[in-house]
């Protein structure tokens, strides 16, 4: 068990392409890091590159207080769960596990004991006879987390490996990989493009966009105090609605509505009344807008929307709303770029809401939980 | 009426894949059936072909076959050529499709290496057998080469010497017959997943060690098709030894087709001939049966 430190990490491609710039980061002994991103942002090429599987242009890496940049993967004292998990189709479930052990040289006897001891742990021991063909999703990822367990690394490092598995299986799954990671409390990294996952799993999220670094905290500051426009719509399911508008005194204005704000909100953020008389963003959850009509509605300031469509997922509605604001873009390059004239906002309605498809409504807002972004720079106020 | 129209409509399921195949089913049983038939009857036959009503022979002609001495060298020198080719094919394929599947190569050099390797698979039997004639004939550039070298003192009859002949013949074969390998191979690797070998690499194995663990296991399906079809196809190798060595000096190089053609054209023998290409035919439906097997187990 150790402590990742990356420090002012680069990759370059060819002569031009920075895949990763300067990037930073602590990960504690233990702790369970979780690396999000859209495609693309060089998530998985940050992991590769403390891997060893690629190599690191500039910038120094140390996994238990040693420099590791020029040290193959085998001596980085990691161990790696791939996508694919990369099972050997032609060995069985126990010659999987053991394969480190047997590169290594161990003797048949002490790999018997480890790979049962872990097959014990993850529940594997009727499959190992088994070859990967014959297993189900879960049960490969199993494996794969078993090869990666009887190394006992200092490290571990994951690559999106729910992403083969099915949504229902992907949340039994992340449950056993969260409590097997307490169990063993090994240091480790994890990569995914599922922020559902990045929320529920790891200890801390480091959301990373063209390879820069944007923000390292709690899942739960991240949602609360994300630190510009990208990381407020990245996180959150539906993302945050990202809205122009005109900050005039203690009201923000947007086409024929006014949203006022209390003098708490300028308390909390000192630099928003530099804003006034100038154009602004403001953000506010899905799950922070409600159906007027309501109970849960009535307390707040509410401003004209129409339904455009609704999802009705039993426990909570979903619904597309149109308001008459400019929507803006977040920077996500995975989000659906047009969202269409039909609609610009979302909410999350209690299942009691009656608001039909097409039909005008008054959209409850809780001002509270407005979020500001500068509207040149998109980071926070 | 619906009974009838039903049993009709039964009926042409039944007929129709039947007759979607009977083009080729009339073309096999035209071109492989009828003469395999024909063959297999002339061996128990006296003076087959040469004679309109030829007298059953039994297995005469199949005890003859077996008596001569030569017919055993064939089949020696056959099982030789045919062991040594597929073994060497395999080899030279395998260690040709890593180096062309290395990303150490530089991807020119790459491509080039590609097309030289893959060029003596362009040739016909006929022009290696002339090459290989004239680059392995006593003053040909082989000897001068090996003599520059220091290998060898004096010149050596590679195709005309009955200690060399055989080895001549099987080089000649082998340098023919790699790309396919070679080409089978490179397909194979480059369906490896890379996650296989990355992973490998965390677990720290060495260059060694991925080959045989993980590379040779998943080439093991082609390794074993391709060698059982090259062992089938070389024991039938005919033209290249015909025009090389004639089968000689004294039988040295005789297989069982260059045995079979001699009996059949030389001494006009068509029975004995038949009933020794109803041997080849024997070892080779083996051979295939254990090929479909195989195919089939997977």
């Amino acid at each position: 068990m150790a402590e990742v430190i990356l420090e002012n990490i680069c990759k370059t491609y060819g002569n031009s392409f920075r895949a990763i710039d300067r990037l930073n980061l602590s990960i504690e002994d233990g702790e369970f890091l979780i690396l999000v991103g859209p495609s693309g942002c060089g998530k998985s090429t940050a992991l590769r590159m403390i891997a060893g599987l690629e190599d690191i242009t500039s910038g120094s890496l140390r996994i238990g207080g040693v420099d590791v940049v020029d040290m193959p993967p085998k001596d980085r004292d990691i161990a790696m769960v791939f996508q694919s998990y990369a099972l050997y189709p032609h060995m069985t479930v126990f010659e999987n596990i053991a394969f480190s052990m047997r590169l290594a040289g161990k003797p048949k006897a002490e790999r018997k004991k480890r790979v049962d001891e872990i097959a014990k742990t993850l529940q594997l021991t009727s499959l190992l006879d088994s070859k990967p063909a014959n297993l189900s999703g879960g049960q490969r990822q199993r494996v794969a987390m078993g090869r990666a367990m009887v190394r006992e690394p200092a490290a571990f490092l994951m690559d999106e490996p729910l992403s083969n598995l099915d949504a229902k299986l992907r949340v039994q799954m992340r449950a056993e990989i969260t409590s097997l990671q307490k169990q063993l409390g090994v240091t480790t990294i994890y990569v995914t493009h599922d922020q559902t996952e990045a929320m529920t799993m790891g200890d801390r999220v480091a959301v990373l966009k063209g390879g820069v670094l944007q923000q390292v905290d709690t899942p739960k500051r991240l949602y609360e105090s994300p630190v510009n426009a990208f990381v407020a719509g990245f996180i959150g399911s539906p993302s945050m609605n990202l809205f122009e508008a005109t900050l005039t005194g203690d009201e923000l204005t947007a086409g024929t509505f006014a949203i006022r704000l209390q003098d708490a909100a300028f308390a909390r953020r000192p630099s928003l009344k530099s804003y006034a008389g100038r154009k602004i963003v403001f953000g506010i959850r899905p799950e922070h807008l409600y159906d007027s009509s309501l109970d849960s509605g009535r307390k707040y300031q509410t401003l004209p929307a129409k339904v455009t469509s609704i999802e009705e997922l039993g426990s909570e509605h979903i619904v597309h709303l149109n308001i008459d604001a400019v929507r803006v873009d977040s920077g996500d390059p995975d989000a659906v770029k047009d969202f269409g004239l039909a609609s610009n906002a979302v909410a999350k309605f209690e299942p009691e809401s009656a608001v039909r498809s097409g039909s005008e409504i008054r959209l409850a807002l809780d001002d509270t939980k407005l979020h500001f972004f500068d509207p040149e720079t998109h980071v926070a106020i | 009426m619906t009974r009838q129209k039903r049993s009709r409509h039964r009926l042409k399921r039944t007929v129709a894949p039947y007759l979607y195949l009977s083009p080729s089913l009339v073309i096999i049983g035209l071109l492989m059936l009828l003469p395999m038939v024909a063959v297999i009857s002339y061996s128990f036959q006296n003076s087959a072909v040469l004679r309109r009503d030829p007298s059953f022979a039994g297995l005469k002609h199949y005890q003859a076959i077996f008596a001569d001495p030569v017919f055993w060298a064939s089949l020696w020198h056959t099982l030789y050529f045919t062991c040594m080719s597929v073994i060497f094919h395999m080899t030279i394929g395998m260690i040709f499709a890593l180096m062309l599947n290395s990303d150490r190569i530089n991807p020119t050099l790459r491509n080039i290496l590609r097309v030289l390797y893959i060029l003596p698979w362009l040739f016909t039997a006929v022009i290696i057998a002339v090459i290989w004639r004239l680059l392995l004939e006593p003053n040909g550039v082989v000897n001068s080469i090996l003599m520059q070298l220091g290998i060898i003192g004096s010149k050596i009859e590679w195709f005309s010497s009955p200690e060399t002949a055989l080895h001549a013949v099987t080089f000649a074969n082998i340098w023919a017959g790699y790309p396919l390998f070679m080409v089978s191979l490179l397909a194979g690797l480059q369906g490896i997943p890379k996650d296989f070998y990355e992973a490998a690499d965390i677990d720290g194995a060495k260059a060694y060690q991925k080959l045989i663990f993980i590379t040779i296991p998943q080439l093991m399906p082609i390794i074993i098709s391709i060698s059982l079809l090259d062992f089938i196809w070389t024991m039938q190798v005919f033209p290249l030894i015909w025009i090389t060595t004639g089968g000689g000096p004294i039988y040295s190089t005789e297989v069982l087709s260059t045995y079979t053609y001699k009996l059949a054209f030389s001494s006009y023998n068509l029975s004995q001939a038949s009933a020794s290409a109803v041997v080849i035919l024997l070892i080779s439906l083996g051979l295939t049966l254990f090929y479909i097997r195989y195919q089939k187990a997977r």
